[in-house]
This record gives C-alpha cells, sequence and structure tokens, in this order.
C-alpha cells in the first residue's frame, strides 16, 4: 500500500504540474503579448465565464471516461433542460423552472444510465441516440423558437460576487468536491477498478451498475444547473446551439491527461485543462486572432497533447496495473 | 477456412434478423404513408427523398467498413465539407464536370489517409484523435473561403440536375446502388474485408494471426476517405453554391445509419444491407412526418427514439440467444 503510493503520487503530480506550467507559460506569453490580459476585468469576465459551462459539465464526464464510458449527450441535455426549464418558468414562474429544468437533467441522465448500466449497451451508441432524442425533444417542445431567461437564469449567468461571477462560485466549490470525490474517496477508487477491467471490479464485491447509474445521473444534474447559467448568459437559447458542447468537453477531459479507454485519469487534470482552454480562447481573442485560427490552434492542441500523452501512456498503463497489484498485495 | 465459413453463416442468420426488423419497419412506415398521405409517393417528393438516401448511404458505407475494424470517424462530416469546398473551388476554377468526382474522391482519401495514420501510428483511440482532426478540418475550411463559394457556373450542377437517368431517377441513386452493391459482394467476399471483421472481433489475434493490423485499418480509412468523396461531390454540386459547414452534423447521421443497421460499434459484425435499411428509415422518417400531417419539429426526436429503441431491442435478442444457448443448447434462427 505504502510503496503504491509513493509511486504513485509524484507521476500525478508531475503532470498536473506540466499542465500547471502549460497554463502559466500560455498566460505569460499572452500577457506579453497584450498586458491588458491581465485585467482582473477582463479576466473575470471574459476568460473566465466563457469556459463555466465546459467546466462543469468536464466534471462528471472525466468521472464517466474513467468507467471507459463517455457521454455524447452532455450538451443535448443542456440545451434541453434550458428550453424546458425556460417553458415552465414562463407558465408557472420561476421555481417551476429549476424545478423543470433539474428533473429533466435527472432523467436524461437516468435513461443514460439505465441503458449503459442495465442493459449493458455501449456507452458511445447510447449517448450518440440520446444526444439525437434530447435535442430532438428540445426542438419538439419549443416548435423550433427561442426560449427566454428567466430571473433566475439571468441572476446565476450574470451576477457578480466580489467582481467575480456568481457561476465561477459554483464552479470552484464543485471541482473541488469532485476532485476529493474521485481522488480521495472509495468511490472514486472503484471508478478507477471499473475502467480499468469491469469484470474484474465486479468480482471484487463493486456494484457496478450502481456506480455506473449514480454517475450518468450526476452528469445529468450537472447538465442542468449548466443550463442555468447558459440560459442567463446567453438570455435566448435556441434548441440548434451549442452543437459541439460535447467535443469541446472531450477536449478539455483528454487535453487534462484521461485516457479515453478509461482507468487513467485526473479530475485535476481537467479542471488545469479547462483553465488552459479558457486562456487559450480568449487570449486569442484578445490578440485579434480570428476565430478560425483558434479552431486549429485548438485542434492542435489536442493533437500535440495526444502525441505526447501516446508516448506516455504505455508507460503510464503499465505503472498504473502495478500500483493496483501492490494494493491488492497491500 | 471450414471454421470462417462457419462463423460466417453464424453471423448471417444473426443478422438477417436485425435486418428483417428493420425491412418489415420500413414497409409499415411505407404503408402507412400509402393509406394517410398518398402525397408522399409524388415523384417529386420520393426523389428527393432518394437523393437525401443516396448521400447518406454512400458515406454510411464508408463509416461502416470503419466501424466493422472497432474504430469510429466523427471527422467525416468535417471532411465532407472540406470535399465540398475543393470541389466548388475546382468549379470556380472552370473545370468541366467530370474531373469533379475524381479529385474529390482523391481530397477525401488523402485527408482520411492522415486520420488513419495518426490512429494506427500513435495508436490514439479513433474517437479521440478523429475528434482532434475534426477541429483542424473545420478550422483550416473558413481560412481558405469567405463562408461560402457562390455564384458558380451553371455546368458546375450537372451531375445532380442534368445527369438523371431516363430523366427520372437522380445520379446520385446510381452511385449510391453501385456503391451499396459492391460492397455487399465485397464485405461478403474479398478477403480483405474478411481481415477488416477479424481486426474488429479481436484486434491483438487477427495479429498474432498473421493480418498486418495497421495497414488494413488505414486501408479502410483510404477506402472510406474515397466515398466521402463521392458523398461529397454530390452534395456540393446540388447547388450553385457551397458553404464551408455543408457536411456539419452529418458524421452523426452516418453513424446512426450504421448503428440503426445492427452493426456493433464494437466492431467484428454488421452487414451493408442494414446499413441500407438505417439509412433508408434515416432518410424517409423526416419527410414521412411532413406528409403524415405531424410536425416536423419532432423528427429528430423520433429519429434518436427509433436508434435507441433498435440499440436496445438488438442487445436484448443477443442476450437472450445467449440464454437459449447456455440453456438448451440449441438456438433458434
Amino acid at each position: 500500500m505504502k510503496k503504491s503510493k509513493k509511486g504513485r503520487a509524484p507521476k500525478g503530480l508531475n503532470f498536473n504540474l506540466a499542465l500547471l506550467a502549460i497554463l502559466f507559460a500560455l498566460s505569460a506569453a499572452i500577457v506579453a503579448l497584450n498586458p491588458g490580459f491581465l485585467k482582473f476585468n477582463y479576466l473575470m469576465n471574459v476568460v473566465v465565464k466563457n469556459i463555466v459551462e465546459i467546466g462543469l459539465m468536464a466534471l462528471p464526464v472525466t468521472m464517466i471516461v474513467i468507467t471507459g464510458g463517455i457521454d455524447l449527450s452532455v450538451g443535448s441535455i443542456m440545451i434541453l433542460s434550458c428550453v424546458a426549464g425556460g417553458l415552465a418558468a414562463h407558465s408557472c414562474g420561476a421555481g417551476a423552472g429549476i424545478l423543470v429544468s433539474l428533473s429533466v437533467g435527472l432523467a436524461c441522465g437516468l435513461l443514460n444510465g439505465i441503458i449503459v448500466a442495465k442493459l449493458k449497451i455501449s456507452a458511445l451508441v447510447t449517448t450518440l441516440a440520446t444526444m439525437f432524442l434530447f435535442r430532438g425533444l428540445a426542438k419538439g417542445i419549443t416548435a423550433g423558437d427561442s426560449v427566454y431567461a428567466f430571473d433566475f437564469a439571468a441572476w446565476i449567468g450574470n451576477a457578480e460576487l466580489w467582481g467575480m461571477p456568481l457561476a465561477l462560485f459554483l464552479y470552484l466549490p464543485l471541482a473541488l468536491l469532485f476532485a476529493l470525490l474521485l481522488q480521495k474517496t472509495p468511490m472514486g477508487r472503484r471508478l478507477y477498478a471499473i475502467g480499468l477491467n469491469p469484470n474484474t471490479a465486479k468480482f471484487s464485491g463493486i456494484d457496478v451498475d450502481r456506480l455506473l447509474l449514480r454517475i450518468y445521473c450526476l452528469s445529468g444534474l450537472i447538465c442542468a444547473l449548466a443550463s442555468f447559467i447558459y440560459l442567463g448568459r446567453f438570455t435566448s437559447v435556441k434548441f440548434d446551439v451549442a452543437n459541439s458542447m460535447h467535443l469541446k468537453v472531450v477536449t478539455v477531459i483528454v487535453l487534462g491527461g484521461t485516457s479515453i479507454n478509461g482507468g487513467i485519469g485526473d479530475m485535476r487534470g481537467s479542471i488545469i485543462a479547462t483553465f488552459i482552454i479558457a486562456v487559450l480562447n480568449s487570449g486569442l481573442t484578445v490578440l485579434n486572432i480570428p476565430i478560425d485560427v483558434q479552431t486549429i490552434i485548438h485542434g492542435s492542441v489536442l493533437v500535440l497533447s495526444l502525441i505526447i500523452y501516446a508516448l506516455l501512456n504505455a508507460r503510464m498503463k503499465k505503472n498504473r496495473i502495478i500500483d493496483v497489484l501492490n494494493a491488492k498485495r497491500g | 477456412m471450414k471454421d470462417k465459413r462457419r462463423s460466417g453463416s453464424f453471423n448471417k442468420r444473426r443478422l438477417l434478423g436485425t435486418e428483417f426488423y428493420l425491412f418489415i419497419f420500413l414497409a409499415a412506415i411505407f404503408a402507412l404513408l400509402r393509406l394517410g398521405a398518398a402525397d408522399f409517393y409524388s415523384l417529386n417528393n420520393l426523389m428527393s427523398t432518394l437523393n437525401y438516401f443516396s448521400y447518406l448511404l454512400i458515406g454510411a458505407v464508408g463509416m461502416n467498413l470503419i466501424i466493422i475494424t472497432g474504430n469510429i470517424d466523427v471527422s467525416a462530416g468535417a471532411l465532407i465539407s472540406v470535399i465540398a469546398i475543393s470541389v466548388a473551388f475546382l468549379g470556380k476554377l472552370g473545370l468541366p464536370w467530370p474531373v469533379f468526382m475524381p479529385l474529390g474522391m482523391l481530397v477525401g482519401a488523402g485527408l482520411s489517409l492522415l486520420n488513419g495514420l495518426f490512429i494506427t501510428r500513435l495508436r490514439i483511440p479513433s474517437i479521440v484523435a478523429t475528434l482532434a482532426s475534426t477541429q483542424l478540418f473545420a478550422g483550416i475550411l473558413p481560412l481558405l473561403v469567405e463562408g461560402s463559394i457562390y455564384d458558380l457556373p451553371a455546368s458546375f450542377t450537372w451531375l445532380a440536375f442534368k445527369a438523371k437517368l431516363g430523366g427520372v431517377v437522380p445520379a446520385s441513386a446510381l452511385f449510391a446502388l453501385l456503391v451499396a452493391a459492391s460492397a455487399m459482394l465485397y464485405t461478403r467476399y474479398a478477403r480483405f474485408a474478411k481481415r477488416l471483421y477479424a481486426i474488429g472481433n479481436n484486434a491483438h489475434a487477427a495479429r498474432l494471426s498473421g493480418i498486418k493490423v495497421d495497414a488494413d485499418v488505414v486501408r479502410a480509412y483510404v477506402i472510406a476517405g474515397c466515398l466521402y468523396g463521392i458523398s461529397a461531390t454530390l452534395i456540393a454540386t446540388a447547388g450553385q453554391r457551397v458553404t464551408t459547414t455543408m457536411g456539419s452534423g452529418f458524421d452523426f447521421t452516418m453513424i446512426a445509419a450504421v448503428v440503426l443497421g445492427g452493426t456493433s460499434i464494437a466492431g467484428g459484425s454488421g452487414k451493408i444491407l442494414g446499413t441500407v435499411f438505417g439509412a433508408m428509415i434515416l432518410s424517409v422518417i423526416s419527410p414521412a412526418m411532413n406528409y403524415l400531417g405531424l410536425s416536423s419539429d419532432w423528427s429528430d426526436a423520433v429519429i434518436g427514439g427509433i436508434i435507441l429503441l433498435a440499440v436496445i431491442v438488438g442487445a436484448a435478442g443477443a442476450l437472450g440467444r445467449k440464454r437459449s444457448l447456455s440453456e438448451t443448447g440449441v438456438t433458434e434462427g
């Protein structure tokens, strides 16, 4: 046990340190080119605000990816929660809107979870289908029209606390909570076990189905939470916006060092990667680089990180397996 | 050899089920339309539905080959946009129509080759690798073109509007038929196709039994790229304006057609015929709902529901078969 801890801790630390170094180098480079970037106001209102929804969704989806699954339906769940909550709020008040949003998110997550965990259908296929389904439902119930923000959403999306967006105060505790949940609790360890080998996990007494069900539900709930912020920020939401949300979320997670094959990953990596993408996005904007070039730079960052991970991955995986072996022996 | 044949026939029998149900479902839709909305059978609507079906099917066959190997390609939509813009660029240069499709296929094959190399050389899971290349393709496009290429010469649309069989059936349908038929024969008889199934079933075992897994996977991507090229050329030449987002979202529709057709996303199984039915259902739903007087706003939800249902029924069937196998040792056809 002791040995495994020793083996693991510095390695994870190094990796996240590398990500942090990238984050600081990136920030420093942008500040050197345009000092305006460092203004507190800009940092808070542009850099942080634009990434909160993606950052929020990346938290539970990191867990899902660590179990070897994936959730492509996050963007669709968010939009469905947005429009369902918005419609309910406009006919029955903000309370109903909040309740409907959250229950829609939970229901969507539950559906994903039941199909993945109980019916053993691959997460990729399931969430691909529900991605169509949820967005289609959003289109259906709004008949293709826009839905407008209600008080609560507008408040949560735009309010500020000590000059910082309220959404940040929602994100940071949740990020901390998820990081602790994944890295420090038995539940987190079990998620890794499922990702490494679901059969082994099952035979060593882990209730795989229930755990999976739980994290897909969690994903749905967080999407509903993100939907308030999204609706508030944009004041009107149509069914066809945020189309590539799932790809952005996966980009953040992969950049954070989580293996898409499951079993390897780190919540802290995803959190740092969220800020890297945030700085990259707004830094490029502040440098007047057109949005299309930004997409290429995004892609290149992802490709570069993939190549680096590809070189590291084989070794990491071997170490992880040895760790688990040691842990079992200990 | 004997083994292969036996497992092949087992596969066929198992999958005939999926295709059979899909066929019944399609027949039911068509019958319902006959009764409830005979307007659906107007020549105009039939041909426009057939057109969309052809675009979808040609690309989906390529996607099917990739999925059989246990990989996936989520960059296909962006790739089709890139090819469509390249074709429009050629059209703007005033080149004649016969060069469009070969060059479109070349562009598709080249870019898809990059995907394949990226996946096999660096051992990156295909979904992540193609996710990354999606961003590259989608990002490069607007740099080359300002939103769209327009005012294309009238000769540009020859393939879509003038090239019609008997003056009625669009050329795209002919291409789709050609692609689907040859793919069906190919997956059934070609050694290369058998290797793709072997790779999808167990890549490691395939490698140990002497299959050059990486080379074959790359080849599957290149073939798929060629097929995206055909599909993209047909899509591009359907109008005198080609935008940079023409193919966006098409990748997931193609994957949906393949999955609906009974191909396992884990690889190693799947028949082209299923994909044909899958693509047909996906392209019929939206106009069908329209003609039946249901709001087409709900068509995406219905499509999602159908895919989900098909996958669930398929999984339940597989489970039931497994159970009957282990309990009685007798399988039903």
